[in-house]
């Protein structure tokens, strides 16, 4: 069973105090730009933790850095023999114990979805695992839902039932706190002192927020009706041309994407006998993500480029996982200034089907 | 080097199909040392390669329709089928089509030289549920490679596959790879049938798409199977026509190649709709494929 609590607001910055000192500290930073965005926090007195905006990054980089190095290689020469001998060297990264702190739930729903990428294919990734393994939650549910939010329809928020160690939610002057994750239930008995033991009154409050919540989004989306739709096999072709058409490369909607884990692997030579084997973040949307050595390509670009993309997120992982590898967090829509975000083609789609119910 | 000891894991071979590997990492590839080049043609070239380390060239195991992912220096990976048979020791073939930076790069190599591989990764052939059966290979190219290793498995185990036919299409008679190998499977006794799409002088044999030696060959839908690697196209062409002398989608076999990079399932770049290949395939039964037009 969840185990409730209350912070009190003018605890936190105290609670935070403590757990910088033993873990690195991470949390949505309003920086001077005013851009939110999840950050390493070195000193707390001169940042502002921003609860009120939505993060314009997720947590995608701590776990699967845009570019990492996986190893280095050298070259040896046999001056004798000429042979080269060829030797790779693994760089793994370090493993630092850390609060994520101000996580949101649609946030939090896709590292668990990234999880079972990495961690739990029928291979296992030392990298993403070496980020993952020492990070604690603490998450908070959204009284307010954010203008592209859609995570009522994904099942990933407002608020969580589950998968985070901590979850807030905003009462007021004081946070409710539920406990769930062991590492949650540890951090706040660790800590007991900083928390008071709920009250019907906590509770009753906790519920009235997160009922409230439901009922403030902005958008009607249908995600569950476009699953049905494409489970059937047929395939909106129309759509998708229309909507690669307006594609432009970038590759911007899967970078920002909490859930979109494609990457290449190449290296970067240093000098004639070393290098560094590298990982980057790569995009099913560039049409060199495909293309195979001789020029041919299974994905017409012109027709297909972002097929792949949205046929994965609501199609292909609701086979493979039993649920929309979408958490609904908006990000791709402000991202894509050609308007070929998920949320166009989730409407293009069951307005399609709409009209052509309303056809006799 | 940049080099810090404390981080250092050692290589980790990946296990068998379907057995869950040593928390090793995945990514890291394993020198194995080039001990003999033989040219096929201009373009294609067999390496037999063996790991520096005797204790990994004994656990080493892999079967037909596997492959390796191969590093070279400064380029990267790619993905390269074995090409001889598993479990006769002495190491294991590649054998590699110059196609673009890492493949040439490849065709360079001289024996004693080092390449790293990671692997083996893919679903095999159904080696034994092929038992029993005649088996019809339709190979175009450089598509013989990985059949190649499933054709002298089969001869290292002849006793328990029937009759053995190959039909073997090249673009040209200077691109037919494995002309040795053509010869010792004749005098094993595997019918072997070659054409090519454009004659030159030095040809005296059949002349036509591969498609049209399979008006030369009997085959019975109960007791063959056929085993189809190639060029997208011919595959989806072969495929057809198979279907059209009667047997049935899980008797057919093919082998497919997509962009790759990480071989295991991760990286997302094979993908054949909701499929990916390095994972779920690279082989495939007609039965598992339900559009064969753009492979
Ligand atoms: C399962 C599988 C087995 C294969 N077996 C063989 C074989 O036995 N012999 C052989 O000659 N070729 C084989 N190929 C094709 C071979 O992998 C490509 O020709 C090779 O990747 C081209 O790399 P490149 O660097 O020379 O070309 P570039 O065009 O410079 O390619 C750059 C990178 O793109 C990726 N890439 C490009 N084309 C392909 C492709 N066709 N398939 C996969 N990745 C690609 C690779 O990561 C490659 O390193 C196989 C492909 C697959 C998928
Ligand atoms: S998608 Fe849901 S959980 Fe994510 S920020 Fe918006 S309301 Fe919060
Ligand atoms: S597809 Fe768009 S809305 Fe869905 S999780 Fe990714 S960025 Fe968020």
């Amino acid at each position: 069973m969840l185990e409730n609590f209350v912070l009190e607001k003018d605890h936190l910055l105290p609670l935070l105090r403590k757990l910088g000192r033993q873990y690195r500290l991470v949390a949505p930073v309003r920086n001077r730009h005013g851009d939110t965005l999840f950050t390493e926090i070195h000193d707390l007195d001169r940042v502002e933790i921003d609860l009120e905006h939505q993060p314009q990054s997720s947590l995608k980089p701590f776990f699967f850095p845009q570019v990492e190095v996986l190893s280095m290689y050298g070259l040896d020469h046999d001056t004798s023999s000429g042979a080269t001998w060829y030797s790779f060297y693994p760089q793994l990264p370090e493993n630092r114990p850390t609060v994520y702190f101000g996580v949101r739930s649609c946030d939090m729903m896709a590292v668990m979805y990234t999880d079972m990428i990495f961690l739990q294919s029928s291979e296992y990734d030392v990298y993403y695992a070496r980020h993952r393994e020492n990070a604690i939650f603490i998450t908070i549910g959204c009284n307010q839902p954010f203008s592209n939010c859609f995570c009522n329809a994904t099942r990933s928020g407002p608020f969580l039932e589950h998968g985070f160690d901590i979850q807030l939610t905003d009462i007021g002057d004081r946070f409710f706190v539920e406990t769930g994750r062991a590492r949650g239930v540890q951090l706040r008995r660790q800590w007991a002192y900083f928390f008071r033991d709920a009250t019907e009154d906590d509770r009753r409050a906790q519920f009235q927020a997160a009922l409230e919540a439901r009922g403030l989004f902005n958008r009607l989306v249908h995600v569950d009706l476009v699953t049905r739709i494409l489970a059937r096999q047929e395939e909106p072709e129309a759509i998708f041309a229309e909507l690669s058409a307006r594609c432009q490369d970038c590759g911007g909607c899967a970078y920002i994407c909490p859930t979109c884990t494609c990457f290449t692997i190449h290296d970067q030579a240093l000098d004639e006998d070393r290098g560094e084997r590298l990982r980057t973040w790569d995009a099913c949307t560039f049409s060199g993500f495909t293309r195979m050595a001789g020029g041919h390509n299974p994905v017409d670009p012109d027709r297909q480029r972002v097929r792949k993309r949205f046929l994965h997120k609501l199609l292909h992982d609701v086979e493979h996982h039993g649920r929309t590898s979408c958490m609904g967090c908006g990000r791709c829509v402000d991202m894509c200034f050609g308007g070929v975000d998920i949320l166009r083609f989730i409407e293009m789609v069951s307005e399609n089907e709409t009209e052509h119910e309303e056809t006799p | 080097m940049i080099l810090d000891p404390s981080r250092y894991v050692a290589p980790g071979m990946a296990g068998p199909q379907g057995s869950k590997p040593v928390r090793g990492n995945i990514y890291l590839p394993v020198p194995a040392q080039v001990r003999e080049v033989h040219r096929e043609n201009d373009l294609v070239t067999t390496f037999v390669l063996e790991f520096d380390d005797p204790l990994v060239n004994q656990e080493f195991s892999f079967e037909p329709g596997q492959f390796m992912m191969v590093s070279m220096p400064h380029c990267g990976e790619a993905p390269i089928s074995f090409s001889s048979p598993p479990g006769r020791g002495g190491g294991f073939a590649l054998t590699v089509r110059r196609a673009g930076r890492l493949t040439s790069a490849m065709h360079r190599l001289r024996p004693g030289d080092t390449i790293g591989v990671r692997g083996p990764y893919g679903r095999p052939f159904p080696m034994t549920e092929l038992a029993g059966s005649s088996l019809l290979f339709v190979a175009g190219g450089i598509g013989l490679a990985p059949l190649r290793s499933v054709i002298d498995f089969c001869l290292d185990h002849r006793s328990d596959y029937g009759e053995i036919t190959l039909l073997y299409g090249c673009r040209t008679p200077a691109d037919i790879c494995f002309a040795d190998d053509l010869e010792r499977w004749s005098r094993a006794g595997v019918r072997c049938l070659c054409t090519v799409d454009e004659a030159d002088d030095s040809w005296s044999g059949r002349v036509g798409l591969v498609t049209e030696l399979l008006q030369d060959v009997q085959v019975e839908a109960d007791s063959w199977r056929a085993l189809v690697c190639g060029p997208g196209i011919m595959i989806h062409f072969v495929l057809s026509r198979l279907l059209e002398m009667g047997l049935p989608r899980d008797h057919l076999f093919t082998t497919l190649e997509r962009h790759m990079k990480c071989g295991v399932g991760i990286c997302g770049h094979c993908f054949l709709e909701e499929k990916l290949i390095c994972r779920e395939g690279p082989v495939f039964s007609l039965a598992e494929l339900d559009d064969t037009r753009n492979l």
